[in-house]
């Protein structure tokens, strides 16, 4: 009786696995399609725009990659985008870090009332303001500049802290007066204490400032408006869709430089990945 | 007692509970709120009046020392041997007066009539043309009016502290306790004042970039800054709540009804779209992640970085492939209607509902990778005898989710779904790469059909120039996120309370 | 050299809530000093204050000889050993070890030795390489250890250092710590709330409960003479048998009678001298408390004179070498559950009870402790705070069992008979009454004198071991109170006069001769405002006050002045106060005056009436925080 049960036990888990797995090919399938597609229309060769009614191209070539390096601006985008998510992310990672060691672990009297302030300050819809910032940084000249870019994306990273202080509070208060009692400085506990525990926290916060300037696409249209030269890619990219007749011309082309965009983060991603999950599970979630 | 009998009701008995107590604790619960208010209040009267009694207690009890201090500031701290603060007192004293001589006064003259000055033209010999010149400009005045209040603010705020930081080492040196010396100063912002040195910068930041464009489209909500008002040209003016009666529908203008009618039918659709997206991307994301987590699953890791793979991928690109692939001449259409499966384009994107299904379920597919991830972590942090003890008790696979895997992800991801709710109710990029905004509507002023409250602010202004509006429009996007944010972050914490998981 | 010593230590919370309350200890160097009660009683928040961690609401603080109120922790020269054991989860032990002599920059190799040093003791040499991650608790225990001791601290820290480990290891690291202790010599204060780390551990013991301390002693005497119940209570398993009763004085006997059964026992009066005779009538409820092992199993009959009872067995724990056994008093009662009949008793016999069995067991009565059911105060205290007596007065003379005393004019009253009350410190060693010395006990650092005079038993309290077979004693009329049918009509002298004062800040201005010239000077000097009265504080007084108070606040907080009678000096000017009356105890004189709202009692050497004006003596006053109740100085 019982290893009868037991047996039909066994097949019905194998059968709910088998289940499982033809859903988790088909969700695979969903996911990646979309950029089979997009890899392979870039190697089309021939020049039939979007109506074309099918997806492998009748030519493999690498004509829209030359196009993109060659005639495009593409690279000088690539550069400018490069630029600005690397001191981006230099500024960004620090301002959130000590932000978050400030709130998780100092007391002071407007703790509190400042992150009030903040998530207040955050249900604002940003980007009415650019108006504002867009004057602030014209008196200043840092209009159609990259420096004034960066400015944009760093000025209020202080913001993003949420996450970050919610994985500084997972660390043990203990830990930082045993330091304190060895005879360590609050910045001491922070420097050497708190930051070797929270790598993947900044890996996390790393890998969020890096991808931010490649996505954004209104507050840097908005900045950069005429001046296709201080284009970042994702400006840069839209600019060649945003009427038919170039797009029809430039979709190839446009997947070609998807690939290339796309290839380093993913990369970065995968590498990462581990720390990613680890910052953000600790981080957003109260226990 | 209640607790018994709660448990013994059905689910929708429960949910028809839970509806009423929350409706029932609603009145006491705004009553609370309003009986807080005079503490509040009395507490902030008293803050306030204590800077005056300091004030007043300075210059009556201080020495001449800590007296000068009220015309030259750092003077007393600098008598006393505290040269660091003292004179970085002075020298903000020196910068604030040249600020306001220079620059701060001009502005904040003409901060009433926002500048009055029409352009004029005047021949150029040099240049052989007419040159404009234009002696005023509303919104630099207003910008910079606005700069040079908050300066002044953080002045009289310093003038305070520096005179009560006069007179509190005067205070010391009477009692004929030591004064911390520059050194000390120096060595208690890596301590005691640790927080001033981290968060100064980043203050700096969000005050200039943050706070003070905040403020400035306040106040621009009550100007008639439009495409006819466009400054150095035309300067515009103060106009009262002109903008707010026209949005709500009660303007003269012909355009006011079509406003007030457009503001609905977006408002309703930007909540429609948060809640759609929000939980379609939770709860599949969560779906997802327990297949994966299943036990026996192989390969755990290779399903996770496939979807992985769609966060590392810039947001923007598979948008805009996407919105290219579901365009009516896009690929799918066409090879749809080369294999014979339709007959005319599927309008993907041109169609006003369709276009709303297309934005919810590419949404779905961009953000569901997110959630798994983070539900991934969480799922791993379910305590395993859980799932035991249910198990012995007899539930089945779907019970146990029921009963435990929802309520426990529920309770720890509270916080993270609010978050993604507001941002979502101010997702710029899937719509505005996706759709446009598109559909038009002839009905709408300036939307489309499938237009966020953020995108359409997005058209007003940088297409249309409609400030004024757009400004009012932004206030009630604030006003709708706090208020629903507010009730949710309360919800959630109340939920915290009466009924801590475990 | 490290004491440490806490004056008048306050914790109070924002909302008003007191952690801790009137801490006073005096902790002297090399002793092991243990902090134990339930959890929330404020003994980590004790602990936390010492090591700089938590704010001291008021109070002094010293380490050594300094004050250590304002320091931070890295300057007090204290090492701190945490529960969940607080190790750097990123370095290795050595690293984690070598942490705190890095920071203050020592030498490599200095570091070098330091650690193998603390390693060697502790015997973790063999781990220093690995991170904390891969050992076990009882290793990262040690290693917290010496992290703590490689820095040489005055006084080491200890916050429940094992409640994390298993019990076995427990016991093992109890010993590794006293070890440690006897190695260091240096002050140790450990928290715990396990009443047998305590015991087992300290020299000197603190209960404390809802931060308040309960008692400070010894193990020994916390065991044999708790002040009250919950100490006895908390100290020693299996706990205390509490049973609820009554006690009535019969002759030369009492009457115990025990509520909620029909057991009664008879004790000789001879043990109970020391209650206080109220507890004696039958009416007050009393709390009587025997441990398990003044019970005993009486068996085969053998009656040896001892009281004895019969208890119904409910369950027993075996132990081993000895048993648990649980009963009931109360015949029909269940011993399972804690209730005022149940009683606990340790048999090492080898008879078999079972459930349900009626037995009878002995009650060693020499070890009975007795506690007020409601203040849970000891009834039957260690050194009885008065002497209770009849007495009676009669044409101006007091007498209580033979003995007279001729009453002061402040005194007379009309012929009674009365209760006499003379508290244990108003028996002095320097009077003409002759009395005989029964015994000298030794109570930590006083001596317990019992006395007879006349025949009537008598304590006294000395400073000094008293041989002598008699001694004369006199009484110090002053504290004396005589109650008739529950009407105090001699009642004691206040011994301290509480005044309203406020901390005042004043500018002097001194003409002082400068080259031929008088130049005014001003100064600022800082004193008291008592009724319309200045005086100026003492330096070392006002800083006291500023520190304590602040700058700030000092000024604006409403304060009162404690001085003794003997420290309130009649002279030309100061508080004026309006004399009520004046009290003569023939030796002495006292007038009793008003200042504002309160009544002062000054010593005086003539008798005044109308106003006078009063000086006190700013060497011995006390000053108190009215709003908060906090003792300052």
């Amino acid at each position: 009786m019982t290893t009868k049960k037991y047996k039909s036990k066994k097949a019905g888990e194998r059968i709910s696995l088998a289940i499982t797995y033809v859903i988790l090919i088909l969700i695979s399938l969903i996911w990646l399609i979309p950029f089979f597609m997009l890899i392979i229309l870039s190697f089309r060769g021939e020049q039939v725009g979007m109506s074309a009614d099918y997806l492998f191209p009748k030519q493999w070539s690498f004509d829209n990659y030359i196009k993109l390096f060659t005639e495009t601006k593409f690279l000088r985008w690539y550069g400018n985008t490069m630029l600005v998510s690397v001191v981006v992310t230099l500024i960004q990672t620090v301002i959130v870090l000590v932000t978050s060691y400030a709130l998780s672990r100092l007391r002071f009297k407007l703790r509190k009332p400042l992150m009030n302030l903040m998530l207040i300050l955050g249900m604002f819809p940003g980007f009415l303001s650019m108006t504002a910032v867009y004057f602030v940084l014209k008196q200043i000249n840092l209009t159609q500049n990259l420096l004034g870019l960066i400015l944009v994306f760093t000025a209020s990273s202080a913001m993003q802290y949420y996450i970050c202080k919610g994985f500084f509070d997972t660390i043990p208060k203990s830990l930082d007066e045993a330091a304190r009692i060895d005879g360590a400085s609050r910045h001491t506990v922070f420097v050497k204490i708190i930051l070797p525990l929270a790598k993947p926290i900044i890996i996390y916060t790393i890998l969020t400032a890096f991808i931010a300037p490649w996505g954004e696409y209104m507050f840097t249209s908005f900045i950069m408006l005429g001046d296709p030269d201080k284009f970042t890619v994702a400006v840069g990219m839209k600019s060649w869709l945003d009427n038919p007749t170039m797009a029809s011309e430039y979709f190839t082309v446009f997947c070609a430089a998807a690939v290339v965009v796309s290839i380093p983060i993913t990369a970065l991603f995968i590498w990462l990945q581990r720390y990613y999950v680890e910052g953000i599970t600790g981080g957003s979630v109260k226990g | 007692m209640i607790d018994l009998e709660y448990l013994k009701m059905s689910p929708m008995q429960k949910l028809w509970y839970n509806v009423k107590a929350f409706f029932t604790r609603l009145p006491a619960a705004f009553g609370k709120f309003f009986k807080a208010i005079p503490k509040k209040l009395k507490k902030l009267w008293l803050a306030f009046t204590g800077i005056f009694i300091t004030i007043g207690a300075a210059a009556r009890h201080g020495d001449w020392k800590t007296r000068t201090s009220f015309g030259v500031m750092g003077f007393g701290l600098i008598a006393r041997k505290q040269y660091l603060r003292g004179i970085l007192y002075l020298l903000f004293e020196v910068l604030f007066i040249l600020y306001m001589i220079f620059f701060g006064w001009k502005f904040l003259a003409k901060m009433g009539s926002l500048g009055v000055g029409e352009y004029t033209e005047v021949w150029s010999d040099e240049l052989g043309a007419y040159v404009y010149e234009y002696p005023d400009n509303s919104l630099l005045i207003l910008l910079f009016s606005l700069l040079t209040i908050f300066i002044m603010m953080g002045f009289v705020y310093a003038w305070y502290q520096n005179v009560k930081g006069s007179y509190l080492s005067q205070q010391f040196v009477e009692a004929r306790i030591a004064l911390p010396t520059t050194k000390d100063d120096i060595r208690s912002y890596a301590n005691e004042n640790y927080h001033k040195t981290l968060l100064s910068i980043p203050m700096l930041g969000l005050v200039v970039f943050t706070i003070l464009p905040i403020v400035f489209m306040v106040f621009i909500a009550f100007t008639n800054y439009d495409k006819a008002h466009m400054p150095p040209k035309e300067l515009f003016t103060w106009n009262g709540v002109d903008n707010f009666v026209t949005l709500l529908g009660g303007g003269i203008s012909a355009n006011s009804k079509v406003f007030a009618y457009t503001f609905g039918e977006v408002l309703v659709w930007t909540l429609v779209w948060a809640i759609l997206a929000t939980f379609t991307n939770y709860v599949l994301g969560m779906v997802v992640a327990i297949l994966i987590n299943k036990k026996g699953v192989k390969c755990k890791k290779l399903w996770r970085t496939i979807l992985v793979m769609t966060i590392a991928i810039p947001q923007f690109v598979s948008l805009m492939f996407m919105s290219q692939l579901l365009a009516d001449q896009g690929l799918i259409n066409n090879l749809l209607l080369k294999w014979g499966w339709i007959d005319s384009p599927i309008p993907f994107l041109t169609d006003g509902t369709i276009a709303k299904v297309t934005i919810v379920v590419v949404n779905m597919w961009i953000g569901i990778p997110y959630s798994m991830l983070i539900c991934t972590g969480i799922l791993m942090n379910i305590p395993e005898d859980l799932y035991e003890s249910a198990r012995i008790d007899g539930a089945g696979p779907v019970k146990a989710y029921m009963k435990i895997t929802l309520p426990y992800m529920l309770h720890v991801t509270t916080p993270y779904l609010i978050t993604q709710f507001i941002g979502n109710l101010n997702n710029f990029n899937v719509i505005f790469l996706l759709t446009g905004g598109n559909p038009g509507s002839l009905d709408m002023q300036y939307a489309g059909k499938t237009d966020l409250l953020i995108t359409w602010l997005y058209k007003l202004t940088v297409s249309e120039s409609q400030y004024g509006i757009a400004s009012v429009i932004g206030i009630f996007t604030f006003i709708i996120v706090a208020v629903l944010s507010l009730v949710l972050y309360n919800r959630s914490k109340s939920v915290k309370n009466e009924e801590d998981f475990m | 050299m490290a004491e440490v010593s806490l004056k008048h230590i306050y914790k109070v919370y924002p909302n008003g809530t007191k952690a801790v309350n009137d801490f006073n200890m005096h902790i002297d160097d090399k002793e092991f000093i243990v902090f134990v009660g339930p959890s929330g009683c404020g003994k980590s928040t004790t602990l936390r204050m010492i090591a700089g961690l938590e704010d001291i609401s008021a109070g002094e603080l010293k380490i050594g000889d300094l004050i250590v109120n304002d320091m931070e922790p890295k300057d007090r020269d204290i090492a701190m050993v945490f529960q969940n054991y607080a190790l750097y989860p990123h370095m290795t032990v050595y690293e984690n070890i070598a942490f705190g002599l890095r920071l203050r920059k020592l030498p490599k190799e200095e570091i070098h030795n330091k650690v193998i040093e603390a390693a060697e003791i502790l015997g973790i040499t063999e781990y220093l390489n690995k991170k904390p991650k891969e050992m076990s608790g009882g290793q990262r225990q040690r290693v917290a250890l010496g992290r703590a001791i490689v820095r040489e601290p005055k006084v080491m820290l200890l916050d429940e250092p094992l409640s994390n480990l298993d019990a076995k290891l427990r016991t093992a690291m109890r010993a590794e710590i006293a070890k440690l202790h006897a190695k260091l010599q240096t002050t140790f204060i450990y928290v715990t709330h396990d009443q047998v780390e305590a015991m087992t551990m300290g020299t000197r013991i603190v209960v404390m409960k809802d931060g308040y301390v309960q008692q400070i002693d010894t193990p020994k005497n916390l065991y044999n003479y708790p002040a009250n119940k919950f100490v006895a209570g908390f100290i020693g398993t299996p706990q205390m048998n509490f049973f609820e009763g009554t006690l009535l004085k019969k002759g030369d006997d009492v009457i115990v009678r025990f509520d909620n059964c029909n057991v009664e026992i008879t004790v000789p009066y001879s043990m109970l001298y020391k209650t206080e005779p109220k507890y004696l009538e039958g009416k007050d409820k009393v709390c009587i408390g025997l441990r398990a092992e003044d019970v005993s199993l009486v068996t085969g009959g053998a009656k040896s004179g001892k009281t004895t009872i019969k208890v119904v067995v409910s369950h027993k724990e075996e132990l081993g070498s000895e048993t648990l056994v649980y009963g009931d008093v109360n015949l029909n009662g269940d011993g399972y559950s804690e209730s005022s009949t149940r009683i606990i008793f340790k048999d090492t016999s080898e008879v078999e009870l079972k459930a349900g069995d009626v037995v009878e067991v002995a009650l060693n009565l020499d070890r009975i402790h007795l506690f007020d059911k409601e203040t849970e105060r000891s009834v039957l205290p260690r050194v009885p705070e008065y002497n209770y007596l009849d007495c009676s007065i009669k044409d101006g003379k007091l007498s209580f069992f033979g003995t007279e005393i001729e009453l002061p004019e402040a005194l007379r009253r009309d012929d009674c008979q009365g209760e006499l009350l003379i508290p244990t410190n108003a028996v002095t060693l320097d009077g003409k009454l002759s009395a005989k010395v029964l015994s000298c006990e030794k109570v930590n650092d006083r001596y317990l004198l019992t006395l007879t005079l006349n025949g009537t038993r008598l304590y006294a309290v000395s400073t000094e071991p008293v041989d002598a077979k008699t001694v004369n004693v006199g009484i110090d009329l002053k504290k004396l109170t005589v109650t008739v049918q529950g009407e105090q009509i001699i009642s004691p002298l206040a011994e301290v006069n509480k005044i309203d004062c406020k901390f005042v800040k004043r500018i002097a201005v001194k003409q002082v001769e400068v080259k031929g010239k008088t130049k005014k000077e001003k100064s600022v000097c800082f004193g008291f405002e008592v009724a319309d009265a200045y005086f100026e504080a003492e330096e070392a007084l006002t800083q006291k006050i500023l520190s304590a108070l602040g700058v700030k606040k000092a000024f604006a907080t409403a304060l009162k002045m404690e001085c003794g009678v003997d420290d309130l000096m009649i002279s030309d000017n100061g508080i004026a106060a309006r004399v009520e009356e004046t009290l003569d105890y023939g030796a002495e004189k006292f007038l009793k005056c008003v200042v504002g709202n309160d009544t002062v009692f000054v010593k005086t050497d003539r008798e005044y009436t109308g106003d006078v004006f009063l000086t006190p003596n700013f060497e011995r006053i006390g000053v108190t925080e009215t709003d908060r109740d906090i003792k300052i100085v």
